[in-house]
Parts: structure tokens; sequence; C-alpha cells
């Protein structure tokens, strides 16, 4: 027996012929990978949430517009950036650049909490590009050109904002680095 | 390669080609400087991707909507076998019909060539036949089209109806909002009552 995946691209097809069964397979297959991006940036769990529907709900209405289904992650994370920087603007309209880190409230993960704090309070000391860039790359593993494209700026720009996040990163987490090692 | 032409970050964030990752590894064995910086950016991802992803609080899921539901006619209009039927019904229809309203007038006389008369009637039968059948495809094609664009108007409009609507909804919802938050800022600012 053959047994193929369905691919995204199918149901990218069959939701834009309105099948909205299709599209929540697609929605349950990219909620998670969107929802942790957007509480990184945004930092609230609700507002993540609340922007992760907005996104699936305006990425289901614009999906025709979508010429190339391959394009789709890097076009999903264009909206939910959009999504997350008009709330950010709203939210920070004087150019406030860092809050503290409000991560309390989130679960625990499986490793040493004291690391899972440190990596939360070096990422929240970055600005919103700089932690958008790493979130993109580590952990959502995009090329530098799509990073580009999802934030709408030169390759050139992108690199810039990741080297800089990573040697802040890298700073700020030295007391937990290997041996100290500077 | 001198240390400056080494891009370490490429390298630890997988952005380097398979030759250049190779010329990354060479100089990083002669190098101790470029050697521990590469330990530092290494174990600063590492300790990156310690940060385990998050269980999305409710699953998002969308409810059928009638408004994005194709209709019986875009579920016909898209299916190539539907409209070959559709086609072919109507040439048959198109026949019987022209059999039943025009039938042939009865010929009389033993001396005539039947042979010439039936290939000659056969011929404006042919030509009648074909005439009828690209009239009613015209006809079928134009009155599809028209259905289709009053459909299509119909369901535009309506739409930005409900979309005027909706916006109305979600503008008072806000102002109530609005008003509510502008009265708990001011209970608040007002204290307890003493």
């Amino acid at each position: 027996m053959i047994f193929r995946e369905v691919e995204d691209r199918d149901l990218i097809a069959s939701a834009t012929r309105g099948h909205v069964e299709a599209y929540n397979v697609l929605v349950s297959r990219w909620e998670k990978r969107i929802f942790n991006y957007l509480l990184r940036l945004v930092r609230q769990r609700e507002d993540a949430f609340d922007l992760s529907q907005d996104v699936f709900l305006k990425a289901y209405q614009n999906l025709k517009k979508l010429d190339d289904p391959a394009k789709f992650p890097a076009w999903l994370f264009r909206i939910a950036h959009n999504e997350a920087y008009s709330l950010l603007r709203k939210n920070r309209p004087e150019g406030e650049l860092t809050v503290e880190p409000k991560m309390a409230e989130s679960s625990g993960g499986l490793f040493p909490i004291e690391m899972t704090l440190a990596v939360r309070g070096a990422l929240a000391k970055l600005s919103d590009d700089q932690r958008e860039a790493v979130l993109l790359k580590v952990y959502q593993g995009f090329k530098f050109e799509e990073m580009a494209e999802i934030l709408s700026c030169p390759v050139s720009t992108v690199k810039s904002r990741l080297y800089t996040a990573l040697d802040l990163l890298k700073q700020t987490l030295a007391p937990v680095n290997i041996g100290g090692a500077e | 390669m001198n240390c400056s032409a080494i891009d370490l970050k490429a390298f630890v964030v997988g952005e380097l080609g398979r030759q250049e990752q190779t010329a990354v590894e060479d100089h990083v064995r002669a190098c101790p400087g470029c050697h521990a910086e590469l330990e530092r950016l290494n174990f600063t991802r590492s300790a990156l991707t310690m940060l385990e992803d998050e269980e999305i609080p409710r699953r998002i899921a969308f409810v059928s909507d009638r408004v994005f539901e194709p209709r019986w006619w875009q579920t016909m209009w898209r299916s190539g076998q539907a409209m070959g039927f559709a086609s072919a019904a109507l040439l048959a229809v198109a026949i019987l019909a022209h059999g039943f309203v025009r039938p042939l007038a009865p010929v009389s006389g033993s001396s005539v060539d039947t042979a010439k008369i039936e290939q000659r009637v056969e011929a404006q039968v042919a030509a009648r036949l074909n005439t009828v059948i690209v009239k009613a495809v015209n006809d079928a094609q134009t009155k599809q089209a028209a259905d289709f664009a009053k459909v299509l108007n119909a369901t535009e409009t309506r739409l930005e109806l409900q979309r005027q609507s909706d916006l109305a909804t979600v503008q008072q919802a806000a102002e109530y909002y609005r008003k509510q938050l502008a009265r708990f800022e001011v209970a608040s600012n007002q204290g307890p009552a003493q």
C-alpha cells in the first residue's frame, strides 16, 4: 500500500476552494509554531493567542492571493509579523523599547529553571527587531532570504540584526556559559 | 584564511554552504581565538534552544460558513465532467426538439428518385441541426454567464452589507468598552469610599 501524507499545498488548494475542514488541518499543523513565535515576540499568552487567531483568519481570507504554495510558511509568518508589530506599536506608542520579562505565568520546561529564566531574560533585553530575527532563525529555521521577505527588509539588515542579537545574547548568557569562558 | 574572513555566526546558524563550512572548520582547528568564540556561540545557540515550545491554550478551528461555501453553480462550473454531461444533454434535447417540431414533409409520386431526395434531406437536416446546436450552445453559455454575473453581483452586495454591519457592531462595541474603561479609571482614581 502506498501511503502519501497530504501535503500543505493540497490543503491550501482545497481550502482555496472553500473547504474549511482542509484549512482546519492546515491550522493544526502551524498553530503551535505561530503561537510560540507570537508569544516570544509579544510576551503575553492571551495576546499571543488572540493574535494567532487573527493570523489564521487573515490567512484564510487572503489564501487566494498566495501565488506559490511553497511560500506558505514565510507568507504566514509575514502575516504574524504584521499582526504582532501592529499590537506592539499600539502598546508602545512612545518608542519604549524594552520591558521586563513577563513570562512567569507560562508553563515550565524539562530543563533547569535557572537556564530557562536566563534565556528568557536575555531575549527580553533585545530590541523587538533583534528578538524577532533570533526567533525566525533559531526557533523557526528560516533562511536569510525568507526572513528578508517576512520582515520586508534587505538580507543585510536581517544579518545585522541577528548578529547583533547573538553578540548581546552571548554577553548576557556569559555567567552561565561554559566555564565562564571569555 | 584569516580571522576576519571567517563568518562564525553564519556557520553557527547554518547559513553556510558545504565548502564554506569546511573552510571554517579548518580555520577553527588552527586558531584558538576563533575556536573559543565558536564555543561561546555554540553555547549561546544551545541555551536558546533549551527554551521549549509552549502548548497553545486552545485549539484554533474555523466552522463552515455558507458565505465561504462554494455554490452549486460554482461546483458545476469548476467540474469539467459535469459541464461535459450538461453539454451532451443539451445537444440531445436540441436534436429531439428539432425532430418533433419540424417533421419531414411526406413525398408523393413513384417516379421520384428517393435516393437523391433522401441525400438532399439529410444534408438539409444536418445543416439545420448544426445551426440549432450552435445556437443552443451559445444561448446556454450566454445564459450561464449572465446567471453567474448576477449571482456574483448579489453575493458581493450581500457581503458588503454584512461587512458594513459588522463594522458598525465592532465600532459600537469598541465605544462601549472605551466608556467602561474610562469609568473604571475614574473609579480607581477616586479610590474606596470613606
